[in-house]
């Protein structure tokens, strides 16, 4: 059973005294197995947040049906076993962290545990800074905060949007240990988040939205690997022309050449081309790509605009 | 869908209980126009309808007193000849029952109600001997040490039928004065009986009627009518006849109405108070302001904190008290009060309408069975057309 | 139920943490404590026979201590029900859109809670402080008044629920209010505006013969006899603790009908926050 199943999901926002409203998403299907950990990315307004409100039951969807660890988001139960991290988390300036944390596991149903807590906070980094009033933490203090609280409860599925948003270098280090941690203990991670670095060291899987709709989904591996395109480096001193019509094409650096080759052989024969015209191979890999690539490729694609 | 239907039943509560409460409050609050909250109108000064009918009543021009020409001549001001025949000096009681006001007050008509209870068989036999109707006719009654007076208009007073009999002669300019004696009173039946008469009574021109118990204590008062008396001031002035009933009360006759259990206080009052006036208004609920004047000001205000605490404790066991009559003096408690000002102190109390109403219900019932056990041929009187006072003003001389 | 509770327990601790609601509380204190400390009553066998306020005597009459009191009572209702439900209106309007506020909302109907319980708990924990408030007033005006005067009552106690049970009705439109749109100055605007209306409702009967016979006078009546009778319970609370009989009806009846008008409008924004995306 998925962690995360929603098919044909629209929303469409409709605003008093207007016809047409705002489409958010447009027949939005994925599929988000248990126990992954799973990356949303897309453009600003391809209705990311949209849709983690819709799997929460903070936004009703116009069509379609959810189902967030085989239930609906409406039932309090399924709530409970979700871990939720919100884009900018307010919090109550005055309290102590404790105090935050205190009034969550409250809400949460969950049975007082201060010591819990106090282990939490020391989890998530902020040990030093129990005795701190929120309002004096800097904000990537807080997002470690609401971290803490997203993590309360030991969930099943943790849903988190921008967790590092805020956070040092060394911090998203700490987190994203969190983050393994939880997935190992058997957590479902839903990631949404603009650092695609971050998604790509972190998730396995990985979906990208583009104007509320799934365009592309898959393991991370799958999507950032380049299919048959090679990066070939030869010693100086290479014919280019020749090689150019033996089916290598320049690259930046002196002595590198792409070559499309959809399997080993292909790849082979056309090395021996290389080879034949003098050419000494120093360097083979296969041509892969960033996430940040593959977004672009991905969204510039479906746009119509040349990558 | 499943939440849009549960939704549906939110907005289905919400009438349900808007309803509801528009019910509730409509049932609770009631929907009737609220009573006017019991509200005593304590006579404490002159009203502008009550300086008007003194002005009215300013119908005697008494003769300046005669001096040997050394002072400066002032004209002569027309006055209430009631006021003037009041006693003069310390230590005397007047107190004047504004009975055509009265009679027109609430009170009044409950009084009335009372007075009536016999279908006014009683009051018509009044009428037809004396040939005064006290319910048009009298104007005011004056109860002092010496006797009563009575204001208002007598023009068709029968004296001579009633008081034939008695040694009578003229006195002064306008007055003649019945001595003591035996008076015949016609019977219903035709027959009279013969009465002994303990005072003597003196009228002055139709609209003064004075009852002492001499006929020196009547010429006094026809003296002082007609200015032959002393120089000491009326023990009323103008000023101070406001209220249903008003009067000056000597200090002595205040402290005999103190219950025993209060004699330290009656004794303090005797010690302190030098004068103590009255007046009460019944023009709506009967309330009662009692002004106690002393000479020494610090007694007067300890005399004043011990009566309002008199009357607090007395409240508070009436409070105490489970039945009816501890639950009315409580209520008439109530409004009790004591207003300390320097050498004097006034003293408040009040019985709201409501208590007299439930205590004289019983007369307006008596006669409401005798007018149903009567044909409903006879109704009451109207009420008088004009005022007895404004008919005493227009009967009386104009003093020239 | 729990969660109606937590979230109450949120709201009152969010409010315990606003300087201007200890503010609050600190005025209350030193109002009494001024009265307590600066009003001499002399009471003689039940009657009081002088008061002196700062050393100053006020000239006043003498007469026994309850109905002596009873102006400084009705005042004192008066001024708990009328200032406790306009400092209620300036000092909670923020509440509910502080809570509906981007960021807290969604991390607060993400939790399992239903969003019912939200504004229920919401309500409770406002309806706890104004409760806390007004109990802390009118409970040491009555401390104080019943040492200085040996006069104990319980009057302005139960004026002053009387006074909660208004506020209930008033906050419960405000937090609908906060269900339709996200702002404290329009919340604060429809709890005054019911208010008023609340006011005009209870002299619905005087008000009315203002109106000409006919359509505007029925119309009048029909919308005043939706609106909770703010004044008739006010002036109830009033004679209550001046211990004078009372003009309504039934003050139980109409204390009902003012609370199951406040469940209503509760209602009403349960089923828009029930629709409403966050």
């Amino acid at each position: 059973m998925p962690a995360i199943e929603v098919t044909d999901l629209r929303k469409t926002y409709h605003r008093p005294f207007r016809k047409t409203g705002n489409i958010a998403l447009r027949g939005m299907t994925l599929t988000v197995p248990r126990g992954s950990a799973f990356g949303l990315i897309g453009p600003n307004g391809a209705g990311k947040t949209t849709f983690i409100k819709s799997i929460l039951g903070i936004v009703q969807p116009s069509h379609g049906t959810i189902r967030v660890l085989g239930g609906s988001p409406e039932d309090t139960a399924v709530r409970a076993r979700i871990g939720y991290l919100p884009e900018r988390l307010h919090l109550p300036n005055a309290w102590l962290p404790t105090a935050f944390l205190g009034t969550v596991v409250q809400l949460k149903g969950l049975p007082p545990d201060p010591a819990g807590n106090l282990r939490m906070l020391e989890r998530v980094g902020l040990g030093d800074a129990v005795t701190r009033k929120i309002g004096g933490y800097s904000k990537g203090m807080r997002q470690r905060l609401g971290l803490a609280a997203a993590l309360l409860g030991k969930p099943d599925l943790l849903i988190l949007d921008e967790p590092t948003d805020g956070i040092d270098p060394m911090g998203r280090m700490e987190v994203r240990r969190i983050l393994q941690e939880e997935v190992q203990r058997g957590a479902t991670l839903f990631l949404n988040s603009h650092l695609l670095a971050e998604t790509e060291r972190v998730c396995d899987r990985v979906a990208i939205l583009a104007d509320g709709q799934v365009v592309r989904e898959g393991r991370m591996e799958d999507l950032v690997r380049g299919d048959s395109r090679w990066v070939a480096r030869f010693a100086p001193g290479v014919d280019a022309p020749r090689l150019a019509e033996a089916g290598f094409v320049a690259g930046g650096a002196d002595g590198v050449f792409h070559v499309e080759a959809t399997d080993p052989g292909a790849l082979n024969a056309a090395l021996d081309r290389a080879r034949a015209t003098g050419a000494l191979l120093v360097e083979l890999r296969r041509d892969g790509m960033d996430l940040e690539s593959v977004l672009l490729g991905t969204v510039r694609a479906r746009t119509g605009v040349a990558a | 869908m499943e939440k849009r239907q549960k939704r549906k039943l939110w907005l289905g509560v919400a009438g349900l209980l808007f309803a509801l409460a528009a019910l509730l409050m409509f049932t609770g609050q009631g929907e009737e126009s609220r009573p006017e909250a019991p509200k005593v109108e304590f006579p404490r000064r002159m009203r502008a309808p009550e300086r008007e009918r003194a002005e009215r009543r300013r119908t005697q021009v008494a003769p300046p007193p005669v001096d040997a020409g050394t002072a400066e001549k002032e004209p002569a001001r027309p006055r209430d000849p009631l006021l003037a025949a009041l006693p003069r000096g310390k230590g005397k009681t007047a107190v004047v029952i504004e009975a055509n006001a009265l009679r027109h007050s609430p009170i009044g008509a409950l009084l009335l109600d009372c007075l009536m209870r016999d279908g006014g068989k009683q009051l018509d036999e009044f009428r037809k001997a004396s040939g005064v109707d006290p319910l048009q006719d009298l104007d005011r009654l004056v109860v002092t040490d010496e006797g009563m007076m009575l204001s208002g208009n007598f023009e068709n007073a029968k004296f001579k039928e009633l008081l034939g009999e008695r040694t009578s002669f003229d006195y002064g300019e306008s007055a003649r004065v019945y001595e003591p004696g035996d008076t015949t009173v016609p019977q219903k039946d035709g027959t009279t009986v013969r009465r002994r008469g303990g005072g003597s009574i003196g009228t002055w021109n139709n609209q003064l009627l004075v009852v002492g118990e001499s006929p020196d204590e009547v010429k006094a008062a026809i003296d002082r009518v007609e200015g032959r008396g002393g120089d000491e001031p009326p023990l009323l002035t103008e000023n101070s006849t406001y209220g249903e009933m008003y009067g000056v009360l000597s200090v002595e006759h205040i402290a005999r109405l103190f219950p025993p259990e209060q004699a330290q206080l009656a004794e303090r009052l005797r010690a302190v108070a030098q004068n103590v006036e009255l007046h009460m208004d019944a023009s709506s609920d009967v309330a009662l302001v009692a002004e106690v004047t002393g000479a020494n000001s610090s007694e007067v205000e300890d005399l004043g904190k011990s009566l309002g605490a008199a009357l607090s404790l007395a409240r508070l066991q009436a409070q105490a008290g489970g039945d009816k009559k501890d639950k009315d003096l409580a209520q008439l408690l109530d409004f009790a009060k004591v207003r300390p000002d320097g050498d004097s102190f006034t003293l408040e109390m009040a019985v709201p309408l409501s208590i007299i109403q439930e205590r004289l219900a019983f007369c307006r019932e008596g006669r409401k069975e005798e007018a149903a056990a009567q044909a409903p041929s006879e109704e009451p009187a109207p009420p008088a057309a004009s005022d007895a006072s404004t008919q005493g003003a227009a009967a009386a001389p104009s003093g020239e | 139920m729990r969660p109606v509770f937590g979230i109450a327990g949120y709201v009152l601790r969010e409010a315990i943490s606003r300087k201007f609601i200890l503010a609050f509380l600190v005025g209350i204190t030193l109002v009494l404590a001024v009265v307590a400390m600066s009003l001499r009553l002399d009471v003689i066998d039940g009657a009081l026979a002088a008061s002196r306020l700062f050393g100053n005597e006020l000239r006043s009459s003498i007469q026994s201590v309850d109905v002596a009191l009873r102006p400084v009572y009705q005042g004192a209702a008066f001024i708990v029900f009328y200032g406790g439900i306009l400092f209620g209106i300036v000092a909670c309007s923020d509440f509910a859109p502080g809570l509906m506020s981007p960021g807290r909302i969604e991390h607060l109907l993400a939790l399992p809670i239903q969003r019912w319980q939200l504004m229920a708990g919401t309500f409770l924990g406002v309806m706890t402080l104004a409760l806390g408030g007004t109990l802390y007033g009118t409970t040491g005006l009555v401390v104080i008044f019943g040492v200085k005067a040996g006069y104990w009552t319980a009057g302005p106690l139960i004026a002053g629920l009387m006074a909660c049970v208004g506020f209930a009705a008033v906050y419960a439109v405000m937090l609908t209010t906060a269900t339709l749109v996200r702002s404290a100055a329009l919340c604060a605007a429809a709890g005054f505006a019911l208010l008023v209306g609340g006011i005009v409702a209870g002299h619905r009967q005087d008000i009315s013969t203002f109106f000409e016979e006919g359509v505007s006078r029925t119309l009048f009546m029909a919308v005043t006899v939706m609106l909770p009778r703010l004044s008739a319970l006010a002036e109830a609370a009033g004679h209550i603790s001046a211990s004078t009989p009372l003009e309504v009806r039934s003050l139980g009846t109409l204390l009902l009908g003012v609370f199951v008008f406040g469940l209503g409008a509760l209602a009403v924004g349960f089923w828009r926050f029930e629709g409403k995306d966050y």
